[in-house]
């Protein structure tokens, strides 16, 4: 059951038939039981009309005629059936239509109770029971048991009429029901089939959005296959251009290895090798990562746990810089979340985390720091500091630049910072360089108004 | 000391091996992952170079798996791919540093030399026994501030004696750590060498910082000779 559609069909259907099926059974039985009643007071007004046409004899005992009142009653098998008997077998008499037949004699029947029955057999009977008291001229009571019966054959038909109606009433309202759920689940589900066939579209190259008024359910969905589609186009163009710089960057100092090369001089051949080799690598390394970092997912809102993070890059350094007894402190919260992917994140921190560790005396601190320059406009940074010699005020902005043009003349900085800055900057934020209380350098990320505690 | 090398790039583990024997390493090779597992249970290393792009088993499988078969000697991890998410993992499985490809050499032999000097529980590189003292960084011995001249071989055995001082190491214990597997190795070398050691750092046989321990083999004196 791969389609909605015929999901919801399929639902619809079960309910309907449902809801139909008891519908019809409840109906049927209304019906049943309101002409069985019918049927009764029927009979009922039989045994009134036998007791209206009833004679008396000599004694003025009861005698019933040889005309009856209903001409049913005279014709053999007519389907209409009287039998009256009186009391210790005082007198037995039986219309002419039950000629050859004996109607059952319920017994215990109280007088003046009518009691009602229906007796299956070849020819199903409904049967009315009456007893009552007739007084002789003696002043004797003598008790009488009326019994009416009457064919179920035509009360049958009746039932069997009435079921064939709603059938075929209640049928066709269940298919014009589903006819009419078919067209509205269409309709209902179209703006899916819209947004398919629209996908198509762009994966053909025809269309390079879903721009359609889609309905408001959707468009959650829509806008994040826009921003899919966005970030897809983004970082495509990234990686283009990361190459396009690589190759570009590259160039000059193959230029060099090649000059070196043809010059034919050892020498200055290793030194071009040992001075073009770490700038190659870092360009190589800047670039690749540059490409690689995920970046501002445009709407994809990745949320990375920041502790978690920095609780592993520290124990790591700790680790790697475990004979400097480096003391860090840490006071970012448990829950405080980075609005970046958890690469990118792993990434830019550990590149910063490193250097601190690497040119710290003694102690690293990881704070958050409430922006109040950008204020009201939701600043937070993360702050990295350490107590090592800090960075000049005048070579920071190199520092940070120096991955995108392989800078060489920085001894003793690494590309480290630079890779930091260029994945903060992916997100549009920006990292800074400064001095901290400690004494060294200060490191702040501040990622656009995003940083949340919660 | 005696090192691993576990690296698949024939050219750069032949040249490892070429310059960490130029420095005065035994050192064995292993050229993919399920290699150096088996080296590493087999062999009494002082350490290992990890690559961690490995074939048969990767890096990180090769670290976790000496790990857990209580294998303790450092290792330092080379890695090709330079992102924290493959350091953060090879360290939190076992590996104690990272060095990143391309890397350069006296960089690579900074790293060794700290990590050995760290596992024997020595935060400098200077170990120094009364006048004796070496100097693991450069490799040289000095007797009251004046350098001694001793073989490769000599080095070897003085420095494993001294980073392990106070214990007793037996002849194959120190034939294993300053051979590699190749070598062809003669216990009755070791006791020339002890004596040549002896002979150039005690000549009056008042210090005494190398014992001999009948069948049992040989320990650095743990105390502080008496000034």
């Amino acid at each position: 059951m791969r389609s909605i559609h015929s999901r919801l069909l399929l639902a619809a259907s079960v309910v309907l038939a449902a809801f139909l099926g008891l519908g019809a059974l409840a109906l049927d039985r209304a019906f049943r039981d309101s002409a069985e009643n019918a049927l009764q007071t029927q009979l009922m007004s039989q045994i009134y009309a036998l007791l209206g046409a009833a004679d008396t004899d000599a004694q003025g005992r009861m005698r019933l005629p040889e005309t009856l009142p209903d001409p049913r009653f005279s014709n053999p098998a007519s389907g209409l059936y009287a039998q009256v008997s009186g009391e210790k077998g005082e007198y037995q008499w039986h219309s002419p239509s039950a000629v050859g037949r004996r109607l059952p004699m319920p017994g215990g029947v109280a007088s003046g109770q009518p009691h009602f029955v229906y007796l299956p057999a070849d020819e199903p009977l409904y049967l009315l029971a009456y007893s009552l008291l007739w007084e002789d001229d003696a002043g004797a009571e003598i008790a009488y048991l009326f019994v009416v019966a009457e064919s179920a054959f035509g009360l049958q038909e009746r039932v069997a009429a009435f079921r064939k109606t709603i059938l075929i009433w209640l049928g066709g309202a269940a298919l014009i029901l589903l006819l009419v759920q078919g067209v509205v689940l269409r309709w209902g589900l179209k703006p899916l089939r819209e947004v398919a066939l629209d996908l198509r579209m762009i994966e053909s190259g025809t269309r390079e959005r879903l721009e359609g008024a889609y309905p408001r359910e959707l468009r959650r969905l829509t806008d994040g296959i826009n921003s899919m589609i966005q970030h897809g186009e983004t970082s495509r163009d990234r990686y283009r251009n990361s190459l396009g710089d690589l190759a570009h960057s590259l160039k000059t100092p193959l230029a060099v290895l090649q000059g070196a090369a043809e010059g034919g001089d050892a020498r200055l051949l290793r030194e071009a090798v040992s001075e073009q080799v770490p700038r190659m690598n870092d360009i190589v390394q800047y670039q690749l990562k540059s490409a690689a970092a995920a970046g501002r997912g445009a709407g994809l809102t990745h949320k990375t746990l920041l502790r978690p993070k920095i609780d592993r890059l520290v124990s790591t350094l700790q680790k790697v810089y475990r004979d400097k007894g480096i003391n860090c402190l840490c006071e970012v919260a448990e829950d405080v979340l980075f609005p970046g992917e958890q690469g990118d994140l792993l990434e830019c921190l550990g590149n910063i985390l490193e250097n601190a560790f690497k040119y710290a005396n003694t102690t690293v601190a990881i704070f958050l720091e409430s922006d109040t320059e950008r204020l009201p406009t939701k600043g937070v940074r993360l702050c990295v500091a350490d107590d090592g010699p800090g960075i000049p005020f005048e070579v920071r902005e190199r520092v940070l630049r120096r991955g995108e043009r392989g800078d060489q003349q920085m001894p003793g900085q690494g590309i480290g910072l630079s890779v930091a800055s260029g994945i903060v900057r992916l997100y549009g934020g920006d990292l800074e360089i400064g001095e901290s209380d400690l004494g060294g350098a200060r490191i702040a990320i501040w990622m656009p108004g995003r940083l949340q505690t919660n | 000391m005696r090192i691993l090398v576990v690296e698949d790039e024939a050219n750069l583990r032949h040249q490892l091996q070429q310059r960490l024997v130029t420095e005065g390493y035994s050192v064995d090779v292993a050229k993919d992952g399920e290699e150096g597992l088996f080296f590493g249970e087999e062999y009494p290393f002082d350490l290992a170079v990890i690559d961690l792009g490995l074939p048969k088993l990767s890096g990180i499988e090769l670290i976790r798996g000496l790990r857990r078969k209580q294998i303790s000697f450092p290792i330092l991890i080379l890695t090709a791919r330079d992102n924290w998410q493959d350091k953060v993992e090879g360290l939190e499985v076992g590996a104690d540093d990272y060095l990143v490809k391309p890397f350069n050499m006296q960089e690579l032999l900074a790293r060794l030399n700290a990590l050995l000097r760290r596992s024997a529980g020595f935060s400098s590189p200077q170990i120094a026994w009364g006048p004796i003292e070496i100097n693991t960084l450069h490799q040289i011995a000095t007797l009251d501030g004046q350098e001694v001249a001793l073989t490769a071989y000599e080095y070897k055995v003085l420095e494993y004696l001294m980073l392990h001082a106070g214990k007793v190491v037996s002849k194959s214990e120190l034939t294993e750590h300053i051979y590699d597997q190749d070598f062809d190795r003669d216990s009755n070398v070791l006791e020339v060498f002890i004596r040549r050691l002896r002979k150039k750092f005690d000549p009056d046989g008042n210090l005494q910082p190398i014992e001999t321990l009948r069948g049992r083999g040989y320990r650095f004196a743990r105390k502080q000779p008496a000034t």
